[in-house]
C-alpha cells in the first residue's frame, strides 16, 4: 500500500517520514554510543597500518 | 550570380544561433553570468557555480550542439540521468570526510533529523500548488541540502523536474552563507551564540574503521532505496580510514572528485535552457526550495535550543542549522556566525557532527519517501 496522491497523503507522508527519520537517526546514535567499547578489543597503530604491518 | 551569393549568405545566417535567439536565452545568459559573478567576486562555492554558470551561458547560445545527442554536455547529463554521478560523488565525499566528530558526539545526531522539517514544509506547499505527490516529494528533498541525494531522489520520483531541482539545490547550497545567518540570528540570543562547547573525545582508528562497515549494513538493511548512495559514501570513507590504500583514497577524494565535479556542474548548467527552464513551475520550485532551506535551518536551530535547555546551557544553538547537511558549507556557516559573536569560539568541529548526521538525515528522509510513494 502506498500513500494516496492527495493533500491528505502529503500530510501523512510528511508526518510518517519526519517521525521515522528521528527514530532511525536516534537508533544510529545509539549504535554510536557503543563505539567506545570497541577500544576494549584492541588498539590499531596508525604507523603500522600505513606501513602495511 | 549575385542572387546565388545572397541566398547562400542567408542560408549561412539561418544556420547560426543569431536567427534562433529569443529574450529567454538572453535572460538565462544573464542568470548564468550572475552565478559566475557570485563565484568570482563573492567567492560563493566557486567549484560549483563557475561550471554551472558557464554551461548555463553556453547552453543558451542557440546554434551549439553541445546539449544535443553527440555533444559533450549531453553526455555529461547522461551521467546524471543514469544516476552514475551521484554515487561517485558520495564515494569522493566519503574519502574526504572524517566522521570522527559525529562518532564522538552521537547525541548531536538528532539535529540531522530535526533540520529536515523544511523538506516537509516544501512538500506540503508543492502539493497545495497542484504538483503530484511524487513531484512534491522531489521538490521537498531540495530542503535536504544534499545535491547528489536531491538528484538521486528526483530521478526516481520526477525525472522531468531534474533541471529545476538540481539548479535550486546547488544554487541554494552555494548561497547558504547568505540564507542561513539571518535566520540563525533571529532565533538565538547573543548569549546563546557565545556558548563555548566542551571539546569532544578523541575517536580511535578502530572506531573510525568500524564506522563505515556498521553504517553500510544499517542503511542497506533499513533503507534499501537510498543504499547505493550511502554505501558508496561508506566505501570511500573505509578507503580513507584504513590508511593502507591511501592511493585509492586520494584518487577518490581528489582526481575522481574533480572530474565528477566538472561533469556534474556542466550537466546541471546545461539543463538550464530557456525553453525548458522559463516557466511558472520553475519559479514555484525555486521559491519552495528557498522555503525548504529556511524551514530546515529554523527547525535545526530550534531543536538545538531545546537540547541546550535540557543540557543546562552546554550546546550552542548555532550548530543546529548545520544539521541541514550540505557538508561542510552549513558547518562553516555555524562557525562563522559563532565567530562574529565571540572571536575565540571555534564551533566548526562541533557543527561537523550534526552536519554529517544531516547527510544521513537526508538519506533517511529520501529513503522513507521513496518507500511510502512506492518507488524502488
Amino acid at each position: 500500500m502506498t500513500v494516496p496522491d492527495t493533500m491528505e497523503g502529503a500530510y501523512i507522508l510528511s508526518v510518517i517520514d519526519f517521525l521515522l527519520s528521528f527514530v532511525i537517526i536516534w537508533g544510529m546514535s545509539l549504535v554510536l554510543y557503543i563505539f567506545p567499547y570497541l577500544n576494549k578489543l584492541g588498539h590499531l597503530d596508525d604507523s603500522k597500518l600505513r606501513g602495511g604491518h | 550570380m549575385f542572387q546565388q551569393i545572397l541566398s547562400l549568405m542567408v542560408n549561412i545566417a539561418e544556420q547560426t544561433g543569431l536567427a534562433q535567439i529569443w529574450w529567454g536565452n538572453i535572460f538565462m545568459i544573464f542568470v548564468g553570468a550572475i552565478l559566475v559573478y557570485l563565484a568570482l567576486y563573492r567567492k560563493y562555492e566557486p567549484f560549483l557555480l563557475l561550471g554551472i554558470g558557464f554551461s548555463c551561458i553556453v547552453a543558451n547560445v542557440p546554434g551549439s550542439d553541445l546539449t544535443q545527442p553527440g555533444g559533450l554536455f549531453y553526455y555529461a547529463y547522461q551521467g546524471v540521468e543514469l544516476v552514475i554521478i551521484p554515487p561517485l560523488i558520495f564515494l569522493g565525499v566519503g574519502a574526504m570526510t572524517d566522521f570522527g566528530p559525529m562518532i564522538a558526539n552521537p547525541s548531536l545526531m538528532i539535529l540531522g533529523a530535526a533540520a529536515h522539517l523544511g523538506i516537509f514544509i516544501a512538500l506540503i506547499g508543492a502539493k497545495a500548488l497542484g504538483f503530484t505527490l511524487a513531484e512534491a516529494g522531489a521538490i521537498g528533498i531540495i530542503g535536504g541540502a544534499d545535491g547528489p541525494m536531491a538528484i538521486f531522489v528526483t530521478m526516481k520520483l520526477a525525472p522531468h523536474l531534474l533541471p529545476q531541482i538540481a539548479v535550486a539545490a546547488y544554487s541554494y547550497m552555494a548561497l547558504m552563507p547568505l540564507i542561513q545567518p539571518p535566520i540563525m540570528k533571529l532565533l538565538t540570543s547573543p548569549a546563546e551564540r557565545q556558548i563555548v562547547m566542551v571539546q569532544s573525545r578523541k575517536v580511535s582508528r578502530l572506531e573510525k574503521i568500524c564506522f563505515p562497515f556498521v553504517m553500510a549494513i544499517i542503511v542497506n538493511l533499513l533503507l534499501p532505496p537510498v543504499a547505493p548512495l550511502i554505501t558508496m559514501l561508506m566505501l570511500g570513507n573505509m578507503l580513507r580510514e584504513v590508511l593502507l590504500v591511501d592511493r585509492l583514497a586520494s584518487t577518490a577524494a581528489n582526481d575522481l572528485m574533480n572530474v565528477i565535479t566538472i561533469t556534474l556542474t556542466v550537466a546541471v548548467g546545461s539543463t538550464m535552457e530557456a525553453d525548458k527552464f522559463l516557466n511558472i513551475k520553475t519559479l514555484q520550485i525555486i521559491v519552495l526550495g528557498l522555503i525548504a532551506f529556511i524551514g530546515g535551518t529554523a527547525s535545526g536551530v530550534i531543536c538545538a535550543k531545546i537540547m541546550n535547555w535540557f543540557s543546562g546551557g552546554k550546546i550552542n544553538p548555532l550548530i543546529g542549522s548545520a544539521g541541514i547537511a550540505s557538508v561542510p558549507i552549513a558547518a562553516r556557516v555555524s562557525h562563522v556566525v559563532g565567530l562574529q559573536e565571540n572571536p575565540y569560539n571555534f564551533l566548526i568541529m562541533h557543527a561537523m557532527g550534526p552536519n554529517l548526521a544531516g547527510v544521513f538525515g537526508t538519506a533517511i528522509s529520501g529513503g522513507i519517501m521513496l518507500a511510502l510513494i512506492g518507488v524502488k
